[in-house]
């Protein structure tokens, strides 16, 4: 019987660590011998540096543009860490066209080229700050990926982020099959952050599936271009990656978000403290 | 179901009887010497060709099936679209015998953002006659984008001027090329009329018009004549502030003699010019006109099997009010249903319902304004026409509900089928007649 590919999407506010997540939480689970693949969804085209030792990859778009549309797979697809294959679709350059529907170029593309191999696990889409236009929503789209993870801290944008992405997954699920798996906290050491962030998935129906501390041992790896894994296995922040991907492999939660209210959203950052309190609250 | 009916129409548009912003390719297509050049999708003005051009109308060279296009496909969204429009500029240049180039921008470049502009502008500063008009159909349909047009056209390649004005000279100013089916059979009769009563005219669209040199003298003109209910009024504003050129506006196509000679004589009275010559012309024509009425007279008077007497109208706002004025002023026949079709902006469907209400002395009605096509079919299936047979002057898709009416169907408006059209037009002294003969000869089996 053929394994079932699990085609993930990860997404969050930009700047919170969704690449950086990505990529260790994948070496955590190559290391458990699983076929990973990753599809870079974002112009600037970094979530795979960790895994290919930060070698310069072509992106799908920069390859469609110079060579035309006659390309291999081998020319936009690398191998990385453990044999994860790596793919950058890359965009237009800054101010010109339109990237969201480079996305959809690309991920067909791939379709086209036979990179979706029957002996992978996992493919994840590592997509750009938010669901800003229709073309980013295409991993969750047309049945592509079927499991949503955000990654988000106690921070109040990265929430707001993140309910923001449950309501563009909440309005795909009901023509697709596309599910929220839970809450990946990238911790940013803000107070009850913990608490916060649990809360807030238990109000979206979802789960905060790892708290994943802050360390700067993410910082060093990242520094020597490879994930944390690899540089120092033995570090405790690996063990966390490796935690997260035992949850993610073991995942059976799969839900349809009930975003938040942003009266609802508030009141929750209120209650843990995040807003300033009642004194700086000027509704009657 | 009337509810059902109502609700629908604000859903959904089927049938609509006009084109999107990019159909103003046909506007560029009727100044002689212009080509267009498309910067949307492949088909995008072909099927405008399709619409607008309807009455097979045809097109001189390097518009319709020929236009230049950079058929924006995958590559030129994820990329931009602006080299392969620089490139389809060279090409255009190259191979397209034209005196003035107009690149229209449609949908997908404005989604992107395509700086389409900086692209011209490197030709322009080259000295080539080339502009660009940004007219992406989400922004509005084809009477929009001719407004765009013409005003893109004056600004980027008439410009500025601040000489002396030429007191017989005026801008003439109507119905939009191609859409207005008859447009060229119109300018001839407008130009016509106008030289009649004194008047050097710039025509500026169709086979009279002299072309980019025409254009050219447009801010020498006394004053700028528009002749339509709404369509052009951007245009005349735009020219008051530009040149400091007043107009005129009067808002009905004239149709036969009593509107005509009117009309003219509007026109000698605002412009303060002798009025010798032009009531020597009204006489004349009048005469002329008349003594086919005179004949016509009698077969109007003594055959009246067959003849209808309500009559229903469906077109766009400049033909519509037009055509129904003449029939119920001048030919005494009855409106009792008018859909107006061209979605005019709401900010002047009070001074088109004004119109309709004054059509004749004590002769007024209601207009509907519908869009969708649906929507259309059922009113007109709902209009009582009485005892007497229906007469519906519309377009080709009112085919069905006038078979299902036993009425008697000409057509008018956008779009047009089984009828090729060149020089015909139903305005004027001449057109007038035409279209009593068209009206007539269906009534008598034709």
């Amino acid at each position: 019987m053929a394994k079932e590919l699990r085609q993930i999407a990860i997404y969050g506010k930009g700047g919170i660590g969704k690449s950086t997540t990505t990529q260790n939480l994948t070496a955590g689970l190559v290391e458990q011998g699983k076929k990973v693949m990753i599809v870079g969804c974002d112009p600037k085209a970094d979530s795979t540096r960790l895994l290919l030792g930060g070698l310069a990859q072509k992106t799908v778009l920069d390859t469609l543009r110079e060579i035309g549309e006659d390309i291999d797979l081998d020319d936009i697809l690398k191998e990385g860490y453990k044999g994860t294959r790596c793919v950058e679709s890359g965009g237009p350059e800054p101010g010109v066209g339109c990237a969201g529907r480079g996305i959809i170029t690309s991920i067909g593309l791939l379709e086209r080229l036979g990179a979706y191999t029957e002996d992978l696990d996992y493919v994840f889409y590592d997509v750009l700050g938010d669901v800003v236009c229709g073309g980013f929503a295409m991993p969750i789209r047309e049945g592509k990926a079927k499991e949503i993870y955000i990654v988000a801290s106690g921070e109040m944008m990265a929430l707001y982020a993140a309910n923001n992405i449950s309501k563009g997954i909440a309005r795909y699920a009901k023509q697709g099959g596309v599910r929220l798996g839970g809450i990946i906290c990238n911790s940013r050491n803000v107070d009850r952050e913990i608490e916060l962030v649990r809360a807030f998935a238990e109000e979206l129906g979802t789960q905060l599936i790892h708290f994943v501390p802050r360390d700067n041992e993410v910082q060093r790896a990242e520094i020597r271009k490879k994930t944390v894994i690899e540089h120092k296995p033995d570090c405790n922040q690996a063990d966390e990656y490796r935690e997260l991907a035992r949850r993610i492999e073991e995942n059976t939660q799969f839900v349809i978000p009930k975003p938040l209210t942003q009266e609802r959203l508030e009141e929750i950052l209120l209650e843990y403290g995040l807003l300033d309190g009642i004194e700086n609250d000027y509704r009657i | 179901m009337a509810e059902k009916v109502k609700k629908r129409k604000e859903s959904t548009i089927a049938h609509s009887r006009y084109g999107c912003a990019i159909g103003a390719a046909y506007t560029v297509a009727a100044i002689n010497g212009a080509v267009p050049i498309s910067h949307a999708s492949p088909g995008c003005v072909d099927k405008q060709y399709a619409l607008i051009g309807s009455g097979y109308q045809g097109c001189g060279n390097g518009a319709g099936g020929d236009t230049p296009s950079v058929n924006f496909g995958e590559n030129e969204v994820v990329f931009g679209g602006v080299k392969k429009l620089d490139a389809e500029i060279q090409s255009a240049l190259k191979i397209v015998k034209g005196d003035l180039f107009v690149v229209l921008s449609g949908c997908s470049a404005g989604l992107i953002g395509d700086d389409v502009p900086s692209v011209v502008k490197k030709y322009q500063n080259q000295g080539y006659n080339i502009v660009h008009a940004d007219v992406p159909g989400f922004k509005g349909n084809n009477l929009y984008g001719h407004e765009v047009v013409v005003k893109a056209i004056i600004d980027q390649f008439v410009g500025d001027y601040r000489g002396k004005k030429r007191k017989k000279l005026i801008n003439v100013w109507t119905g939009v090329p191609y859409y207005n089916s008859n447009w060229r059979g119109d300018y001839i009769e407008l130009k016509r009329i106008l030289e009649g009563a004194g008047f050097d005219v710039n025509i500026l669209f169709g086979p009279q018009s002299g072309g980019i040199e025409e254009w050219k003298t447009i801010p020498k003109a006394a004053f700028n004549l528009l002749v339509s209910p709404w369509v052009g009024l951007d245009i005349v504003k735009h020219l008051e502030e530009k040149y400091n050129q007043p107009y005129l506006h009067i808002p009905v196509l004239p149709v036969g003699e009593e509107a005509t000679t009117e009309f003219l004589r509007k026109v000698v009275d605002f412009a303060g010019i002798d009025n010798t010559k032009a009531e020597k012309f009204i006489a004349k024509e009048a005469k002329e006109y008349y003594s086919f009425i005179e004949h016509f007279a009698k077969f109007f008077s003594e055959y009246w099997f067959g003849i209808p007497s309500r009559f229903a109208t469906v077109a766009d706002t400049t033909y519509g009010i037009a055509y129904t004025k003449f029939l119920a002023d001048q030919i005494g026949f009855i409106p009792i249903k008018v859909i107006i079709t061209d979605n005019p902006p709401e900010k002047y469907r009070e001074s088109i319902n004004d119109l309709f209400h004054h059509l004749s002395e004590g002769v007024s009605v209601d207009v509907e304004y519908i869009e969708d096509g649906y929507n259309i079919e059922q009113s007109l299936v709902n209009t009582d026409f009485g005892s007497s047979i229906p007469l519906i002057l519309g377009t080709a898709w009112e085919g069905d509900a006038a078979r299902a009416k036993k009425a008697l169907l000409i057509q008018v408006s956008t779009p047009i089928e089984n009828e090729v059209i060149l020089n015909r037009s139903f305005i004027g002294y001449k057109g007038a007649l035409t279209l009593i003969e068209r009206v007539f000869t269906k009534a008598v089996g034709g």
